[in-house]
C-alpha cells in the first residue's frame, strides 16, 4: 500500500516536472519568431501587482483602475488589448519571476506595475534586459526608475512631495520650527521626511530648524515616548509621514497629551481607516495627495469619475485607482504614437509623451522618467477630506 | 556494487551538467531564473535541515541569516557608484563604500559574518528546547530585519539596494548547490554527523555517550548559518535588490515548507522538495486564472495556487508524518531494491 502510494507520488512529481518542462518548448514556436507577435490580432499588456499577501489590498485598488481602463480603451491600433494580470504574493523573489514571466511567457509589449516600490524594483532588471517598457503605478522611491531606461512612472516622487509638504509648513502655516516622526520600516516615509528635513533647512536657512526626529515601526501601536519628547521641543508643525493607522493613532494620542500643533503627512492617509481610527483629532490634519475626486483636474478626470461611480455604485475612487488607470492610458496612447506593440518602440514613444492628460493630471516624463505633475493638497474637515490646494510642480 | 553505485553517481552529474548547458543556451531567462531558484532553494533548505533535521533544533531564525548573507554580498560587490547612487539620504559609512570584492570572496565573507552572528546568537539560545528555541530564533529573525531598517549608514534602511550585481547564474547557483550537497553528507557520515543524529535522537543519552551537546548544537548551528548566508548572497544577485521586509517570517515559512514535506533529516528529500516546491509555484499559476471548465467558466482567483501547499502540507502532517522521504535517502541501492523486490513478486503472481 504505502510502496503504490510513493509511486503515485513519484509518478505525480515527475509528471508535474515533466509538465513545466515541456511548456518551454510548447512555447517556444511561438517566441522564436517575434515577427509573427504583432500580426496577431491582440496586443497583449501586463499587470503584475500584489493580489494576495501584506499588500493586497493596494493590489486591488490599482488592479481595478487597470480594468477599468481597459474596459474604456480595449483596441488600439484596431487590435484588442489583453490585459495578463499575475500576482506577486507581496513578495520580492515572486515579483521578479512574475515579471519575468511576463516578458518571456506571455510575451508581453508593456508591463504596468506595481503597487510598492520594493516589489517595483525586484522587477527592474527583468524589464531592462529584456527592453520592455514598464510603468510604476503607485512606485515612489527614486531608485525605481534610477539609471534603467525601460522603468516609467506616472507618480510623482518622494523628493516632490517632501518639498511641497515643507513649503506648506513654511509659507502657509509659517513654520519655523519642524518636529519629524517617520515610519523606520517604511521607505515611502523614510524619503518624505529626509527631504523635507532638506527643503525645510533651506526655506527657514536655519541648520537646527528640526527640532526633534522620532522613528517608529509598522504596526507600533503606543507613541507616547516619542510624543512627550517632541512635545518637550515645542515645534510650530509635526511631520509625520506612514502607514494611515499608525499615523491616526499618533495624531490621537498627540492630541491627548495636549498637543495642539497641526499635523501633517502624506498620500497614504487618504484612507476612510485614517478618519475612522482618528476621529475628531485628526480633524485639520494635511497632506498631499494625487488627485481630488471634487476637483476634476483634466477632462480624463471627469471621464474616470464618471465610469467609476457608474461601475461601482456608492464608491469613491481612490489616488492608486486614478494612477493605475494612467498607467494603461498612457501605455495605450504609447502605442498608438509608436504604431506598433513592438517594446522598444514603445519605450521611445513613451519617452517622447508630453502634456499626458490622465485622470490624476498631466503627467511629463522628467530625465530619470519619473513622472512630474501637481500635487494636490487636502485636509480633514468635518470627518471628510476635503481638497484644499493644487501645488503646481517644480520645472 | 559500490563500483555501480559510483558510476552512476558519475554518469547523473554528467547529465546534469549537460542538461545545465543545454539550459544555459537554450531556455529563456523565466526557465532559468526558476532553475536558479531551485539550486538556491536546495542550498536554503539543506541548511536549515541541517539545524532542524539532522540536529533535531527547531530553530526559525533562518531568515535572519539569510539577511546578513545577502546585506554582505550586496554591499560587499556593488560598485562605488551604484553605491553612492543607492545611498541618496545618508552615505555609506567608510570604509565600506570603498570596497569592491569578487562575487565568490564575498560570498565567502558573507557566510563567515552569519557564522559570527549564529554563534552570537547560538551560544545563549541553544540552551532552549523545542518551542522556547523556536521563539527565540524567530525573535532573532525579527531583530536582524528591525536593526537592519534602522541602520540606515550601512544597510540604507527601509529603501533597500538596488543594483546589486547580478553575478548569479546557472553555474554559480548550481555549483553552490552541489558543493552544498557534497559538504553536507561527508558531514552527516561523518562522526560529527552521528553525534548530531544522536542529540536528535536522544539529548540525555548522547550526553552520557560523552557527546559534548553544547559544542555540537552551536556546531550545527553555524555550519547552517553559513550556508543560509551563501543562500541569501546569491538570492539578492538573483533578484538585484534586497530589503529588510523582504525577510520576514514568511521567508523562513517558505524554507521550513520545503524540509517538511521533503522530509527532516533526508537530504535526497530536501533537494526534491525544493526543486518541486519551486516549479509548482510557477506551473499552479493557471489556478489564479480564470478557469474553463467546458460550458463552466470560474473566476479568477488569486492565491489559490497557495492553497494547493496548505492542502499538501496537511496531507503530509496526517498521513505521511515524516515527509516524502522521512530520514532516509535516495540511493542507488534503494531506488534498484525499489524495483527488484517487486519482480519475485508480479513472477509469483503469474505462477
Amino acid at each position: 500500500m504505502k510502496k503504490a502510494l510513493s509511486l503515485a507520488l513519484v509518478v505525480v512529481l515527475v509528471l508535474s516536472l515533466g509538465l513545466t518542462g515541456c511548456a518551454p518548448k510548447a512555447e517556444a514556436p511561438q517566441g522564436g519568431e517575434p515577427a509573427a507577435q504583432p500580426a496577431s490580432d491582440v496586443i497583449k499588456i501586463g499587470v503584475f501587482e500584489p493580489m494576495t499577501g501584506a499588500n493586497a489590498a493596494g493590489g486591488e485598488l490599482e488592479v481595478e483602475g487597470i480594468k477599468l481602463a481597459n474596459k474604456l480603451y480595449p483596441e488600439v491600433l484596431g487590435k484588442k488589448v489583453e490585459l495578463v494580470i499575475v500576482d506577486n504574493k507581496s513578495d520580492k523573489v515572486e515579483a521578479a519571476t512574475a515579471a519575468a514571466r511576463l516578458v518571456e511567457k506571455d510575451k508581453v509589449s508593456a508591463i504596468i506595475g506595481s503597487w510598492g516600490s520594493s516589489l517595483s524594483m525586484a522587477a527592474g532588471n527583468i524589464v531592462k534586459d529584456a527592453k520592455v517598457p514598464a510603468v510604476g503605478t503607485s512606485c515612489t522611491n527614486p531608485l525605481v526608475t534610477q539609471g534603467n531606461p525601460f522603468y516609467f512612472r506616472v507618480c510623482f516622487i518622494d523628493p516632490f512631495q517632501g518639498t511641497v509638504m515643507s513649503n506648506y509648513a513654511f509659507n502657509k502655516l509659517g513654520a519655523k520650527k519642524a518636529a519629524i516622526i517617520q515610519e523606520v520600516s517604511n521607505d515611502y516615509a523614510v524619503g518624505l521626511a529626509k527631504f523635507f528635513t532638506d527643503n525645510f533647512k533651506k526655506l527657514t536657512g536655519d541648520e537646527n530648524c528640526i527640532v526633534a526626529v522620532a522613528n517608529y515601526n509598522t504596526g507600533d501601536q503606543d507613541f507616547t515616548a516619542q510624543l512627550t519628547n517632541i512635545k518637550a521641543q515645542n515645534p510650530d508643525v509635526i511631520f509625520a509621514p506612514g502607514n494611515f493607522t499608525e499615523s491616526a493613532l499618533l495624531i490621537k494620542q498627540a492630541r491627548q497629551l495636549g498637543i495642539k500643533t497641526p499635523f501633517i503627512g502624506g498620500d497614504t492617509w487618504e484612507t476612510p481607516e485614517f478618519i475612522e481610527i482618528g476621529q475628531d483629532a485628526v480633524e485639520g490634519s494635511v497632506f498631499s495627495t494625487f488627485f481630488a475626486t471634487e476637483k476634476p483636474i483634466t477632462t480624463e478626470s471627469t471621464k474616470f469619475l464618471d465610469a467609476y461611480r457608474a461601475e461601482f455604485p456608492g464608491k469613491e475612487p481612490a489616488a492608486v485607482t486614478a494612477l493605475a488607470y494612467d498607467a494603461y492610458l498612457i501605455i495605450i496612447k504609447a502605442i498608438e504614437a509608436a504604431g506598433t506593440a513592438d517594446s522598444v518602440k514603445i519605450q521611445e514613444a513613451l519617452l517622447a509623451t508630453k502634456d499626458f492628460q490622465g485622470a490624476a493630471g498631466v503627467v511629463n516624463f522628467d530625465e530619470n522618467r519619473n513622472a512630474v505633475k501637481s500635487a494636490v493638497l487636502k485636509t480633514v474637515k468635518e470627518g471628510k477630506f476635503t481638497f484644499m490646494d493644487v501645488v503646481e510642480p517644480i520645472k | 556494487m559500490k563500483r555501480r553505485n559510483l558510476i552512476l553517481t558519475a554518469v547523473f552529474l554528467l547529465l546534469s551538467v549537460i542538461f545545465l548547458v543545454y539550459a544555459d543556451n537554450n531556455f529563456d531567462s523565466y526557465i532559468v531564473r526558476i532553475l536558479n531558484l531551485c539550486a538556491i532553494y536546495t542550498v536554503l533548505g539543506l541548511s536549515m535541515n541541517l539545524i532542524n533535521g539532522f540536529t533535531g533544533l527547531f530553530s526559525l531564525g533562518h531568515a535572519g541569516f539569510m539577511a546578513v548573507g545577502a546585506y554582505a554580498t550586496a554591499i560587499l560587490t556593488m560598485s562605488i557608484e551604484t553605491k553612492q547612487a543607492n545611498f541618496f539620504l545618508a552615505p555609506l559609512i567608510s570604509p565600506l563604500d570603498k570596497i569592491v570584492l569578487p562575487f565568490l570572496i564575498s560570498l565567502i565573507i558573507a557566510g563567515l559574518i552569519a557564522v559570527i552572528v549564529a554563534y552570537g546568537i547560538g551560544a545563549p539560545a541553544l540552551r532552549l528546547k523545542g518551542d522556547y528555541l523556536a521563539i527565540a530564533t524567530l525573535g532573532f529573525a525579527e531583530i536582524i530585519r528591525v536593526v537592519f531598517t534602522n541602520t540606515q549608514r550601512v544597510t540604507n534602511g527601509a529603501l533597500g539596494l538596488k543594483g546589486i550585481p547580478s553575478t548569479t547564474n546557472l553555474w554559480w547557483s548550481f555549483g553552490i548547490a552541489l558543493f552544498t550537497v557534497i559538504v553536507m553528507i561527508s558531514l552527516i557520515n561523518s562522526s560529527y554527523g552521528r553525534a548530531f543524529k544522536a542529540i536528535r535522537e536522544d539529548e540525555i543519552a548522547a550526553e552520557s555517550m560523552g557527546i559534548n551537546l553544547f559544542k555540537h548544537k552551536v556546531l550545527s548551528f553555524m555550519i547552517g548559518a553559513f550556508f543560509a548566508g551563501v543562500g541569501g548572497g546569491l538570492l539578492g544577485s538573483l533578484l538585484g535588490t534586497i530589503d529588510p521586509l523582504m525577510f520576514r517570517f514568511f521567508m523562513t515559512f517558505n524554507i521550513l515548507l520545503i524540509i517538511v514535506l521533503g522530509g527532516m533529516g533526508s537530504i535526497s528529500g530536501t533537494i526534491i522538495s525544493a526543486f518541486v516546491i519551486t516549479i509548482a509555484t510557477e506551473w499552479l499559476r493557471f489556478l489564479d486564472e480564470p478557469i474553463k471548465l467546458g460550458f463552466l467558466t470560474t473566476p479568477a482567483l488569486p492565491g489559490l495556487r497557495m492553497v494547493v501547499f496548505s492542502a499538501l502540507l496537511m496531507v503530509v502532517v496526517l498521513f505521511f508524518r515524516h515527509g516524502l522521504m522521512g530520514t532516509r535517502e535516495l540511493t542507488w541501492d534503494m531506488i534498484f531494491g525499489f524495483f527488484n523486490r517487486k519482480k519475485p513478486l508480479t513472477k509469483g503472481g503469474t505462477k
